[in-house]
């Protein structure tokens, strides 16, 4: 790689990190985000418009067929953002159908008049996509949506291939749980929904990127809440002197900081290796590490945020809350730690065979 | 009401199959073993049975209405009433403001509250905190200024927990702004129903109206309604009782949320595995350590000995235990630990609900720092 391929990933990301700007005010006020809670959707459609014309949904096709083809450094630059913004909006869920059927990507959702969320997941606590065709049609459960409510059509991964169908598809249920930071997790029952498979065989290279995506955004979450909490340590006074001034919180503070650091360094060279052609074996461990990391971090950040604001932290009103809430409800999405643990556990004895 | 047989002669035995048999026949038609507080609408009827029979201030002497349990008598009550998941009642007054009467009241302060505390018809919220005086509590600026025959008070209070149930609220207000900020602070009682007091409900991270804000606009409370003399609010403040503060650290709360994180790994399937009975186990051995820990408190309680400043140890403990079972719930509830609502309407398998409700542990009734700094200086005996 040369140094111009270099210079044009940052030009990029610093172009979309820009465009972000329409969706996450650059003060940092969560307004708009705390309003868009228990709304029945949980977001704003205006914002999944906005992403839209920002092209978001077209970030991994390849731009000879009229995407963006924008790597994981983008994208992870991107989430990062949104993150820091808690975005509630399901961004990274249209970018996967994207990136899953690249030119067979509907017209409507290119133009944003339609969203398309991807549904993936065959069971909670696990990663596995192959289930959910039979005989031709779609059968079964995908877990774990978020926002289905507010989707047109859906991108149904299955081992017979791909399926796009819309959400008033006949034999199509969808049961909603409301969540913790305000929006729903949503589950998909198919019987016998009449579907054309569309081959697909980059399923895994897909989720992997997104695993890493999300980790991103997880980063960037906690990232914004340690932020806050160190105005906090400044400003807060208590025995006539600013809370931060005391060793106790110093040294916790410090901790965060290089898990965070450890979080960000392992996301951006994950990111480059995955763009610059990293083998099977690469990618599968690298998600898993990242999104380990990142999922204990945005726990530990939120936690520590919380007992740093004392009281303040436990209140809704106080926008670390926000963090808070966010964290529990997405830190597990893409697999668990335990699951990336597990992931990574099972590559151990391969690692030794080669 | 008809005189109480004297629990403390009972055997152990014998009384916690009293306990027992009166909490199963006698506990309303409420919600059990609920992990938030609830309101006075709700448990009123409970408080009212407890009323009824002599039962809602057990530590309180026989001859001013109360149980007069003994430490480890109270501890049985306690437990038994938890085993059934009997809710917490508004018992700021039964808990703080009746031994604090009892120790610093007037015979007349005592002969007015404490039957009313007994009754239910008073409910009192707890006014300590400012926004500017949390852990550092002495540090408070709501204002009692004497003019005649009255107090005028002016400032504010907040974390007044159900504070928005209580009529009554005793507050630590600053009456010498001119001395050792621990000198100039004074015990008052006032009505919430009087002219100038507003309240303001703030909701917590589970999104209920806990505690509220109390605000003094020009709040006029006669010179009577002061406990204890002017300026020595704090030494009365902090007189709680000594078994309270080793019943905080009790491993209850550990030990039910223990059998929880038992369920959701069943739920998700990996109770059998090694790495989750790795930690699992960890957890375990730190609920039965922290018991016998907690036992040689109460064994010092039994034997009427002092409880010194090393109980810090039991509350740093167990609620920092409760947080890390709840951490791990958190991890292996999966992609549903961030539901709002149990998961299948079982609260057994909501994760989010402890991990909330162990939030606050560490932060109320002395944070962990504090206490740590307390540790420090008073147990380990280090330089400030």
């Amino acid at each position: 790689m040369d140094a111009s391929m270099n210079e044009d990933w940052q030009d990029n990301a610093r172009m979309i990190v820009e465009s972000a700007r329409a969706v996450v005010p650059a003060d940092g006020a969560l307004s708009r985000v705390r309003k868009a809670r228990f709304n029945g959707l949980g977001f704003d459609p205006k914002v999944m418009q906005q992403a839209a014309e920002l092209g978001w949904p077209l970030m991994w096709i390849g731009e000879e067929a009229g995407g963006l083809g924008l790597g994981l450094r983008e994208t992870c630059a991107l989430m990062e953002v949104l993150g820091r913004g808690l975005v509630p909006e399901p961004v990274l869920s249209t970018m996967m159908a994207g990136a899953l059927l690249q030119e067979a990507l509907p017209e409507t959702v290119m133009t944003g008049e339609a969203v398309i969320l991807t549904a993936w997941q065959d069971a909670t606590g696990a990663l596995t996509w192959q289930g959910g065709a039979e005989a031709g049609h779609l059968t079964g459960p995908k877990v774990n949506l978020r926002g289905a409510a507010g989707a047109d059509l859906f991108a149904i991964v299955t081992g017979a291939g791909l399926a796009i169908v819309p959400r008033s598809a006949e034999g199509l249920n969808i049961e909603t749980a409301e969540t913790l930071d305000g929006g729903t997790m949503d589950r998909l029952h198919m019987t016998g929904v009449a579907a054309d498979f569309l081959p697909c065989t980059q399923v895994d290279t897909v989720l992997q990127d997104a695993t890493l995506a999300h980790s991103a955004y997880l980063l960037g979450l906690a990232d914004r809440a340690l932020e806050i909490t160190l105005d906090y340590l400044r400003v807060r006074k208590q025995f006539d002197r600013p809370i931060g001034s005391f060793q106790a919180l110093q040294h916790r503070a410090t901790e965060m900081k290089i898990q965070l650091e450890l979080t960000r360094a392992a996301i951006a060279a994950t990111a480059r290796r995955f763009d610059t052609g990293a083998d099977v074996a690469t990618r599968a461990a690298g998600a898993a590490r990242c999104k380990l990391r990142a999922a204990d971090l945005a726990m530990l950040v939120s936690r520590e945020a919380v007992q740093m604001h004392g009281a303040m932290g436990i209140t809704d009103e106080a926008d670390i809350g926000l963090f808070v809430r966010k964290a529990m409800t997405e830190a597990n999405l893409f697999g668990s730690p335990r699951q990336q643990r597990r992931l990574l556990a099972t590559r151990l004895d391969q690692e030794e065979a080669a | 009401m008809t005189t109480l047989p004297d629990y403390n002669a009972m055997s152990d035995a014998e009384f916690r199959q009293t306990v027992r048999t009166f909490v199963e026949t006698n506990y309303p038609d409420i919600p059990r073993y609920s992990l938030s507080r609830l309101h006075w609408d709700e448990v009123k009827p409970w408080y009212m049975v407890l009323s009824e029979n002599g039962w809602i201030c057990p530590t309180w002497p026989r001859d001013h209405g109360g149980m007069g349990l003994n430490a480890g008598k109270h501890l049985i009550l306690i437990e038994e009433f938890e085993r059934y998941g009997a809710a917490r009642v508004n018992d700021i007054g039964p808990v703080m403001l009746g031994p604090l009467l009892l120790k610093h009241g007037t015979e007349a302060q005592k002969a007015h509250f404490l039957p009313r505390i007994l009754s239910g018809e008073d409910v009192w919220a707890q006014g300590y905190s400012e926004p500017g005086a949390g852990s550092d509590l002495a540090a408070v600026r709501c204002e009692a200024v004497l003019d005649g025959e009255e107090w005028v008070i002016n400032g504010q209070k907040t974390w007044c927990t159900l504070g928005m149930d209580a009529n009554w609220i005793f507050i630590l207000a600053r009456t010498d702004k001119t001395v050792k900020k621990q000198a100039g602070i004074s015990f008052l009682l006032v009505p919430m129903d009087a002219q100038g007091v507003t309240i303001r409900n703030i909701e917590n991270l589970e999104l209920e109206a806990e505690f509220c804000e109390v605000f003094f606009d020009d709040v006029r409370v006669p010179a009577d309604h002061i406990v204890g003399h002017i300026n020595d609010g704090w030494s009365v403040a902090k007189a709680l009782l000594g078994h309270e503060r080793v019943f905080i650290g009790a491993p209850r709360l550990s030990a039910a949320a223990l059998s929880r994180l038992k369920r959701i790994a069943q739920h998700s399937g990996i109770w059998d595995d090694p790495v989750f009975q790795d930690r699992y186990v960890a957890l375990q051995c730190d609920v039965l350590d922290l018991s016998d820990l907690f036992e040689t408190f109460v064994d010092r309680l039994r034997d009427g000995r002092e409880i010194g400043a090393d109980v810090a140890m039991l509350k740093i403990f167990q609620s920092e235990l409760y947080q890390r079972i709840s951490e791990l719930m958190m991890q292996v509830a999966e992609e549903d630990a961030g539901l709002r609502h149990a998961p299948e309407g079982d609260r057994q398998l909501h994760a989010a609900a402890t991990y909330l409700s162990a939030r606050p542990t560490t932060i109320f009734g002395g944070s962990t720092e504090i206490m740590r700094n307390v540790l420090a200086k008073a147990v380990l005996d280090l330089p400030a």
